[in-house]
């Protein structure tokens, strides 16, 4: 359970912030001229060489945190550091440690996309020879070597993606951050640019921050993962710990009288958290899949119209912290 | 040059390569400018002759037409801002380390060399059609004053409109409304005192009034643009302060546009 609080969170940073730190943000807040408290006091850190997954629901922050980490949004209060420099005072040289790849397409489409490349090149401050290999090496990892001298517009979605990741490493950032990368492309298309951007990751050391909706993929691919929502930090921590603080499984009861069974003492009594109620739904969370559940499963199968039981996963973790966080107050109060 | 600096030349070849890829916009442009030119000119020199004696009307008229051009020029390009930042590359330039007033100057410079390049053509056209221009290497730089602060005046106009507004079909019709109108009332076809005494006053504070009587004294000589307006004796004084007009108009808009671009890409 304490590994899901923002408590625990500081510690993880803790251990983070003993190593090279490729961003560190801490107590960051930010409220909009109308009054809107888009982040609340968030702080966490990403260490090199780290890919650091932020998730929540719509309007949770994310964005807005990843405006004050590029230099876009100007934070109310606290400060965020790339590679040890300030944003704030030091944007320029901050900012030429980032690539940036955007939810959405900001390729120049009437350009091929060694003009797009270049441009970036030039605007990163890169030398010619420099840029021209790496423009060619970098083509030819994403596979756009042949449609190089195309206009972008002539692109598939999956290629103008591959080739926005691309012009995030040109300039070998420290630092990518990825904001919902893969959001509105196939499944074979993600699958394709997940393991992309991994091999990238890998091959360059380049600490990644990621934010998505697909949390099967920030499982994955998340050495750690931070769920915000309402502009707090609610969890931050490895993807595994946060499943295992969740519990190792989960009693899916599916039923017309979602309360009633929530209300249950039998079910109280095995549930590590409050249950979750959406719509017709009941979630336990149970420590294991355990023989001493039968009975009460079976009890539960005369009430409702299925009952399962499955291994916990990150959306459910994502599911109990941002559709229940104040269950997870009352149960730690 | 520092990296930082190195993002106006950047910016500027990026919007030279789009500009050209869109050339045929720029050929339209010229199209109403150069039939004044070719035809209407002509037929309203010889239908009303002249206004004052020494001034060749063709000539003055055809020189006025570059108060429209470079005006029109200049609010069309602020499409092509709408249409990145609806469409296009904005959001990367926000990250990228270089100042936020790169990107509307290297618009700007790429506007005006555009302009500027339009401009000559237009005396070469007025030239070869019969138009007698007379200038020296002391009176062209107030050519190039006229044209180059018009331009930039009105490009910090439409890239400040280009932010603020949402969608194209909403600025295609400030193009005409801003860029062409006050054309009307310049001096550019017909001189000041022949309007109505209100508008004379009105026409007196335009910045296209200013550019017309500077283009045409660095073009034509004796003008009496200038004198129409600062009502003195020497030219060379009388264009200092016209000048002095445009460039507090070119350098509010082009603030302007970059404190707009900056509010809209920084929240």
């Amino acid at each position: 359970m304490s590994s899901l609080t923002a408590r625990s969170t500081l510690r993880s940073s803790d251990r983070a912030e003993a190593d090279a730190l490729a961003v560190s943000v801490e107590n960051l807040t930010k409220v909009y001229p109308d009054g809107t408290e888009a982040v609340r006091g968030i702080s966490f850190a990403v260490g090199e060489g780290e890919v650091f997954g932020l998730l929540g629901p719509n309007g949770a922050g994310k964005s807005t945190t990843l405006g004050m980490l590029t230099g876009t949004v100007r934070p109310s209060g606290g400060r965020v550091e790339v590679g040890g420099r300030l944003i704030s005072p030091q944007a320029y040289e901050a900012r030429r440690l980032m690539g940036v790849v955007f939810q959405t397409s900001t390729l120049d489409r009437q350009l091929s996309a060694v003009a797009n490349l270049k441009l970036h090149a030039r605007l990163w401050g890169m030398s010619k020879p420099d840029a021209s290999q790496r423009i060619a090496e970098l083509l030819s990892v994403v596979g756009l070597s042949e449609r190089g001298d195309h206009p972008v517009a002539t692109y598939s979605g999956g290629m103008s993606r591959r080739l926005e990741i691309a012009r995030a490493l040109l300039a070998r950032p420290r630092l990518l951050i990825l904001d919902e990368p893969t959001v509105g492309l196939d499944p074979i298309v993600r699958e394709d640019l997940w393991s992309l951007i991994m091999r990238l990751h890998s091959d360059a050391g380049v600490a990644v921050i990621v934010s998505t909706h697909y949390l099967e993929e920030a499982e994955s691919i998340c050495d750690r993962v931070a769920i915000v929502d309402h502009g707090r930090l609610l969890a931050l921590d490895t993807p595994r710990h946060l499943i295992d603080s969740l519990g190792g499984a989960v009693i899916d009861v599916r039923t017309d009288e979602p309360e009633r069974i929530a209300g249950r003492p039998d079910v109280a009594a095995i549930a590590l958290h409050a249950p979750v109620v959406r719509d017709h739904l009941v979630s336990v969370p149970i420590a294991t899949k355990d023989v001493s559940l039968a009975a009460l499963v079976s009890e539960l199968q005369q009430l409702s119209s299925s009952v399962t039981v499955r291994h916990s996963t990150l959306n459910d973790v994502f599911i109990h912290l941002t559709a229940t966080g104040r269950t997870f107050e009352g149960a730690r109060s | 040059m520092t990296a930082v600096w190195s993002g106006i030349p950047a910016l500027y070849t990026r919007r030279a390569r789009i500009t050209l890829k869109g050339a045929s916009a720029m050929v339209g442009q010229l199209a109403s400018p150069v039939l004044w030119i070719l035809v209407v000119g002509p037929a309203m020199a010889k239908a009303l002759g002249g206004f004052a004696p020494g001034i060749d009307y063709f000539t003055y008229v055809a020189v006025g037409q570059i108060a429209f051009l470079v005006p029109f020029t200049a609010m069309f390009a602020g499409t092509t801002v709408i249409t990145d930042r609806l469409f296009g590359i904005i959001p990367e330039l926000t990250v990228a380390p270089i100042p936020r007033f790169a990107y509307p100057l290297a618009n700007a410079l790429l506007v005006l060399t555009t302009a500027l390049v339009q401009s000559g053509l237009m005396l070469v056209l007025a030239t070869a059609r019969g138009a007698h221009l007379s200038s020296s290497v002391t009176r062209a730089p107030w050519f190039v004053a006229g044209v180059t602060l018009l331009c930039l005046t009105l490009y910090g106009v439409a890239e400040s409109l280009a932010h603020r507004i949402p969608r194209q079909e909403v600025y295609g019709p400030l193009i005409p409304a801003i860029g062409v109108t006050p054309f009307l009332l310049c001096g550019s076809v017909y001189p000041l005192h022949t309007l109505p005494g209100w508008i004379q006053s009105l026409s007196k504070v335009l910045p296209w009034t200013h550019a017309v009587a500077l283009i045409r004294y660095g073009s034509m000589g004796g003008d009496p643009g200038l004198r129409a307006i600062w009502n003195r004796t020497s030219q060379p004084e009388m264009a200092v302060l016209s000048v002095l007009v445009l460039a507090v108009y070119a350098f509010g808009a082009l603030a302007l546009a970059v404190r707009n671009f900056t509010r809209t890409t920084t929240s």
